[in-house]
């Protein structure tokens, strides 16, 4: 109980501290998704001249990368920031006493709170400009949504607590993770890869989310990997993770 | 007997060594198989602590004797090594000055963020916060960024949360002493009130006055490990009468120390006392020097005696070969020589004695031994020394009485 208390104030003063001290504040949250997808739509609309293939019934690029490129916002943006998070609040932690987890928690749930909305909001317009979206298939996105975020705090876990002992894994992490988003079909459907290529991707965890959200919301394509599947995947790496954290974590104070 | 609210089994903390990158790696490895730490250091073995609901206990040590580290197990920031922490209760932590104070936060913002991590709901936290303000008293300063505070106003802040929170044990230091005269008979009030109250409290201080006036019980730790432990009296008697035998203790030096030089010194006595602290002469008092010299090969040593201003400005030196004399042998290879100065005309100030030995040809200098000497008194002359003077073409100025400083 104190220590959800904990951390949602945790996640409070994180988001605050995001937009604390910029201009725009919170304004921001809002037009940073709408410009980042309106930068995304034209380069592919007008200079890569990319069509999603599906012929008619195909959605328009803009929803097409909509899908994709959110959750893996979150995904990426939850998984940097609640690496460094336990070396980033090492005062705190030489100082009082405080379950630790809530320090990584509250990372990677204030990044998907914010891009979260900023989903909703991405759907919203989508909507008005007139893309089909299905609600009860939008349901079933936020549930996968909110498995994503499963998935991301097993991930954070186990890399906040190696990144106390071995401080090159959050710069390594900074070049791998548009590596890790090449390697899913987040920009691009699984079509456009060579026939023997495109099972490669159901190795990569994230590669189901930017399906099934493409399913369920646009109603486009169909995810290879099971849901059931992919749901035992977040559990299994959120066990590992959370395992392997909590053997480091009473050793943190030495190696800080 | 009330019940335990702390108690501390077989405690023990040690560091682990790392100096490289490549300790880092290895130390994960290790702790991710489950492997005990070899190599590292141990600053706490064995402690094992009791505090009833109710009581008092102070912790004193020197520094490094690891009383911080004990702090910070008993309050939960650092992970035991061996034994065990039990804590019933809630504890309320008042050690380091804005431990757990984000800078760049407004009071009111940090007050609500320690609250959080003291495990205050949001709903106890609204209801004593007007009470925490009222009391960390520290006005419009409150709504600003406590980077901007003075210490005094961090240790109001912190103490006042501490307050409002009715600790069960409350853990502190000298933290308190920051705060201005009003705010420590605010805090002492406060603490006597919950003393009184059947408060439990665990101090940890340098100051056996403070020790004894608000703890019953003590512990004292040296080196990692509980040296004493009990009644505040007999242990902080003991830890005294510990510092007094180390200061003392100095002057006998191991021969070895120097590694085996020739000549070497063994100790100094100032009027037969091998006390370190400073020796307290009046002017003109008599001064006896004497020093043990070991010599490895058994000859009889050159002892020089001198002294210096506390700056190091020579005053006077001399040798035993100048004056024509050679140490008796007290045992085939330790020599004992002193020097009396019948009255020592130093004029008031600090002073060093200072003892070298040469060999007995006087030319290779050994070793060195200093011990400080402090004049009394208050004369206005000026200089190191009173030289022998004599007035002459002059007159008695009135109502004075004209001193007799021709000398001995």
């Amino acid at each position: 109980m104190s220590a959800l208390a904990l951390a949602s104030h945790f996640v409070r003063r994180e988001i605050r501290n995001r937009y604390l001290g910029s201009f725009s504040g919170g304004l921001w949250a809002l037009l940073q998704p709408l410009l980042q997808l309106a930068v995304y739509g034209f380069v592919w609309i007008y200079v890569f001249r990319m069509r999603i293939p599906g012929g008619p019934d195909a959605p328009g690029i803009v929803a097409f990368l909509a899908m994709g490129v959110w959750p893996w916002n979150a995904f990426a943006e939850a998984l940097m920031r609640a690496t460094t998070a336990i070396q980033d609040n090492s005062a705190l932690i030489g100082k009082v006493s405080l379950p630790r987890e809530v320090l990584v928690f509250s990372s990677v749930a204030s990044s998907f709170i914010l891009h979260g909305l900023g989903f909703c909001l991405i759907i919203v317009v989508l909507w008005v400009g007139g893309t089909p979206i299905h609600l009860a298939g939008l349901a079933l996105a936020l549930l996968a949504f909110a498995q994503l975020f499963v998935l991301a705090l097993g991930f954070a876990l186990l890399f906040a607590a190696i990144q106390v002992f071995v401080r090159d894994l959050a710069q390594s992490l900074a070049q791998l993770l548009p590596l890790w988003m090449f390697a899913g079909p987040v920009l691009y459907p699984r079509d456009f890869l060579p026939a023997h290529f495109r099972g490669w991707l159901d190795w990569n965890p994230f590669t189901f989310y930017a399906e099934y959200m493409r399913q369920t919301v646009l109603a486009y394509g169909q995810a290879e990997t099971p849901l059931l599947l992919a749901l035992a995947i977040a559990i299994l790496v959120l066990a590992i993770g959370y395992a392997v954290f909590r053997r480091l974590a009473s050793h943190f104070e030495d190696f800080l | 007997m009330s019940e335990i609210l702390v108690a501390a089994h077989g405690l023990g903390k040690s560091y682990p060594q790392v100096f490289r990158a490549r300790d880092r790696l290895r130390a994960l490895w290790r702790l991710l198989r489950g492997v005990p730490d070899t190599d590292a250091t141990a600053v706490l073995r064995n402690v094992d602590i009791e505090v009833r609901r109710g009581e008092s206990l102070g912790l004193i040590g020197e520094n490094g004797a690891g009383k911080s580290t004990l702090l910070k197990l008993l309050t939960g920031v650092l992970t035991p090594t061996f034994g065990s922490v039990t804590v019933n209760g809630r504890v309320g932590a008042l050690l380091e000055l804005g431990a757990g104070f984000h800078p760049d936060y407004s009071g009111r913002d940090n007050i609500a963020m320690s609250a959080a991590l003291y495990g205050l709901s949001a709903r106890e936290m609204r209801e004593r916060f007007d009470q925490i303000i009222e009391f960390a008293d520290i006005g419009h300063y409150i709504d600003e960024p406590v980077k901007h505070y003075s210490s005094g106003m961090i240790v109001r802040l912190g103490f006042a949360v501490v307050a409002a929170l009715q600790p069960d044990v409350l853990i502190t230091d000298e933290v308190l002493a920051v705060g201005d005269e009003s705010f420590q008979k605010k805090c002492v009030r406060w603490m006597e009130d919950y003393l009184a109250g059947g408060g439990t409290l665990i101090l940890v201080s340098h100051s056996m006055y403070h020790v004894q006036k608000l703890c019953r019980r003590a512990c004292w730790l040296r080196h990692g490990e509980v040296a004493a432990s009990g009644d505040v009296f007999d242990v902080t008697q003991a830890y005294l009468a510990y510092h007094e035998a180390k200061l003392g203790k100095r002057p006998e030096r191991p021969v070895a120390a120097a590694g085996g030089s020739e000549f070497q010194l063994i100790d100094m006595q100032l009027n037969g006392s091998g006390q370190e602290a400073p020796l307290l002469l009046e002017h003109n008092d008599p001064l006896r020097v004497s020093v043990g010299v070991h010599s490895r090969d058994g000859r009889a040593p050159v002892v020089v005696i001198g002294i210096a201003r506390i700056d190091g400005t020579p005053v006077y030196g001399v040798s035993s070969e100048m004056d024509g004399v050679i140490p008796e042998a007290e045992t085939p290879n330790t020599f004992r020589i002193g020097v009396e100065f019948a009255n020592l005309a130093l004029l008031p100030g600090s002073y060093v004695v200072k003892a070298h030995p040469l060999d007995p040809e006087g030319v290779r200098l050994f070793d060195t031994l200093e011990r400080p000497l402090t004049i009394r008194g208050n004369s206005r002359e000026f200089g190191l020394v009173r030289l022998p003077h004599v007035w002459f073409g002059v007159t008695a100025a009135p109502g004075a009485r004209v001193r007799d400083v021709a000398g001995a």
